[in-house]
């Protein structure tokens, strides 16, 4: 919805992404900020907003399987883990970042196509089924394999990135490296909607057996949708790798998965904004309940450590729920239903 | 020969523990249209609500009879079952597949959550209701425990399946697992399927926990028998209940095998990735399962 008299005379204006001066300030206006914001916060914010960032990018795949095209996919942080393992792999052997990136980003899609193939045969919940085979079966299979591939049970250790010989190891510096690649992944996010594939994906959401009937090829899609989503978890695998500076299969669980989805779902499936808003809303309410829980150990003299993973759990899974049960189109939905009413003002809302 | 035997004898009584779990889930699904990712953590709860009934209130200083802390524990799983109906899928009728299997998964993360924060992660022993020990047939040892799990699974089978199939109630559940607005206007109580669906799923999943943990020991890692479980039911066809004890078998004797023969080889990989190489060769090549129901599209 676009505040009254404005108007398009071209295709071009009507596409674009930013289409009045008020959102390119205001979009400008939020990256002045947060290329502004290290310099007064100290490094606990830093490392937040640096996971907040690398969250995002795997919630944006997560956007292009679930949200765009519809396939449900529980696997998201077995595939973030493949990008992880193979940046890390990939690095020890002194490869430049502009290689190890994308070809991280590449073996991830590849993995995910793996288990994307079922698709030929079965959709809906089936295929989700799969999906979770590469979530349980991927701890196994780094278990299982050598100890000197992807070091087994250890993990792996991760040298600290390195640009054209300037080490971006410290955190101001894996701040920006990670904000550069958030703008870029939102862009992508964007420009999906409007271009051939994003409308492909939304037509084999929307009903995949008019979408074939359409002439959509369904299947290439659908796999289309996995390759895609995961080359975001890929390069978000590969942030992870360097900002933890190791490796191991702990990171990457079924939880995670659940998080990642659970981040879209509160925020909302069918934009990119649900992305950004679930993000920020699930990372606001973890580190809530972190602070919290620091207190109430404090207070009370015995710790209280796994009691905090679950009652983010608790709380994780109660959003997802109210968000299903209440509100299945997310913040989102809230964010539009807002802005419009501002845009309207003083007539009122449609 | 004797080894491949003892092989073969213990990967079907284990294959039939199997079965007992995807038969909770089977009966889930064949009587709501819901498939329940988080089975694994039901089982869990069923097994620590029946520590609590025993042992739990042992430490307190009452003694409980073995009998009584069952039936307490089987209250207390329709009570479970009757809750999860009425606050989380009741509210999700008529709404899209993608939405209820998101409910599950979203139960998923809040009962192990609940789990670990009302019960904590510590691990403890739970009542052996079934003798231990092993009876020796010839040349051949059988898990006393094992045998009688498995013969009370296919008992169960068999009352599960004449209950869906005979049954009134049972054949209305059948309506209710085509589709949910069908069965809405065709009278058949929607909510009153959840809630029968919720009731078996957890009572079957604790009759599970019992002969997969009896005398041993509960923690919150047992819920990933429900993964296990899944490729099971999957195989067998989730709208089959005597398709589930088979596939167990199946999966079971698989899965002995590979330990036996292709672990040594593999690094102890073989064993574990089979239920899942397994379920994704059942997805494509015959994507009903074995006995499952066969759908047909329109547009």
């Amino acid at each position: 919805m676009l505040p009254t008299g404005i108007q398009f005379s071209t295709y071009t204006g009507e596409a674009g992404i930013l289409k009045t001066n008020r959102a390119r300030i205001g979009v400008l206006l939020i990256v002045i900020l947060l290329l502004v914001a290290p310099l007064m916060s100290g490094p606990y914010l830093l490392g937040i907003g640096t996971q907040m960032f690398i969250t995002l990018i795997a919630v944006y795949g997560l956007h292009v399987t679930v949200g765009m095209a519809g396939q449900i996919n529980i696997a998201q942080s077995a595939f973030v883990g493949v990008g992880a393992f193979a940046a890390a792999k990939l690095s020890s052997y002194g490869l430049p970042f502009w290689v190890v990136l994308p070809l991280a980003a590449v073996i991830t899609g590849l993995v995910s196509v793996l288990f994307a193939l079922p698709a030929a045969r079965v959709k809906g919940f089936y295929l989700a089924l799969t999906t979770l085979a590469a979530q349980v079966l991927f701890p196994i299979v780094i278990l299982g394999l050598p100890q000197d591939w992807l070091g087994g049970l250890v993990g792996l250790p991760v040298e600290p990135l390195k640009i054209a010989g300037y080490s971006m190891g410290s955190p101001k510096h894996f701040y920006y490296f990670t904000l550069a690649l958030v703008l870029l992944a939102t862009y992508a996010a964007y420009n999906l909607h409007r271009s051939r594939l994003g409308r492909a994906l939304k037509a084999v959401r929307d009903n995949d057996v008019a979408a074939e009937v359409m002439g959509v090829p369904v299947l290439r899609y659908k796999i289309t949708a996995f390759f895609t989503g995961s080359l975001f978890a890929g390069v978000a695998g590969a942030c992870t790798a360097w900002f933890l500076q190791f490796v191991t299969i702990e990171s990457f669980t079924l939880f995670a998965s659940v998080w990642y989805l659970g981040m879209l779902i509160v925020g909302g499936l069918h934009s990119p904004v649900g992305a950004i808003l679930g993000v920020l809303f699930i990372t606001f309410l973890q580190e809530g309940l972190h602070e919290v829980a620091t207190l109430v150990m404090r207070s009370q003299s015995h710790a209280v450590g796994g009691a905090v993973f679950a009652t983010t759990n608790i709380v994780l899974g109660a959003c997802i729920l109210l968000a299903l049960i209440f509100e299945p189109r997310g913040l989102a939905h809230r964010w539009s239903v807002l802005r419009t009413a501002y845009q309207l003002w003083p007539f009122p809302r449609q | 020969m004797i080894k491949l035997l003892q092989v073969l004898i213990d990967g079907t009584l284990v294959g039939l523990v199997y079965g007992l779990v995807a038969i909770s889930f089977v009966v889930i699904y064949r009587a709501s249209k819901i498939v329940n990712l988080s089975q694994g953590e039901v089982l869990v709860f069923g097994a620590l609500f029946l520590w609590t009934f025993t042992f739990g209130v042992k430490a307190l200083g009452y003694d409980m009879p073995l009998w009584l802390g069952l039936l307490v524990t089987m209250v207390a799983c329709v009570g479970f079952g009757l809750l999860l109906e009425r606050f989380v899928f009741r509210p999700l009728i008529g709404q899209p597949a993608f939405a209820i299997f998101m409910a599950s998964i979203a139960l998923l993360v809040m009962l192990r959550g609940t789990a670990q924060l009302v019960w904590t992660a510590e691990t403890r022993p739970f009542p052996a209701f079934l003798p231990g020990g092993a009876l020796q047939l010839g040349p051949f040892m059988v898990s006393t425990k094992l045998l009688i799990g498995a013969l009370f699974t296919i008992a169960l089978t068999a009352g599960l399946h004449l209950f869906f199939t005979r049954s009134r109630r049972g054949l209305r559940l059948a309506a209710v697992a085509e589709d949910h607005n069908t069965a809405l206007s065709l009278g058949v109580s929607v909510r009153g399927a959840i809630a029968v669906a919720w009731i078996l799923g957890t009572v079957v999943a604790t009759f599970g926990a019992i002969v997969f943990l009896s005398g041993r020991i509960v923690s919150l890692e047992v819920a990933s028998i429900g993964f296990k479980a899944l490729p099971v039911a999957l195989l067998g066809g989730l709208e089959s209940i005597r398709g589930a004890p088979l596939a167990g078998i199946l999966i079971g004797v698989g899965e002995a095998v590979a330990m036996a023969y292709l672990d040594p080889v593999t690094n102890g990989v073989a064993s574990n990735v089979l239920p899942f190489a397994v379920m994704i060769g059942v997805l494509l090549l015959r994507p009903q399962g074995l006995f499952g129901w066969k759908k047909i599209e329109r547009l």
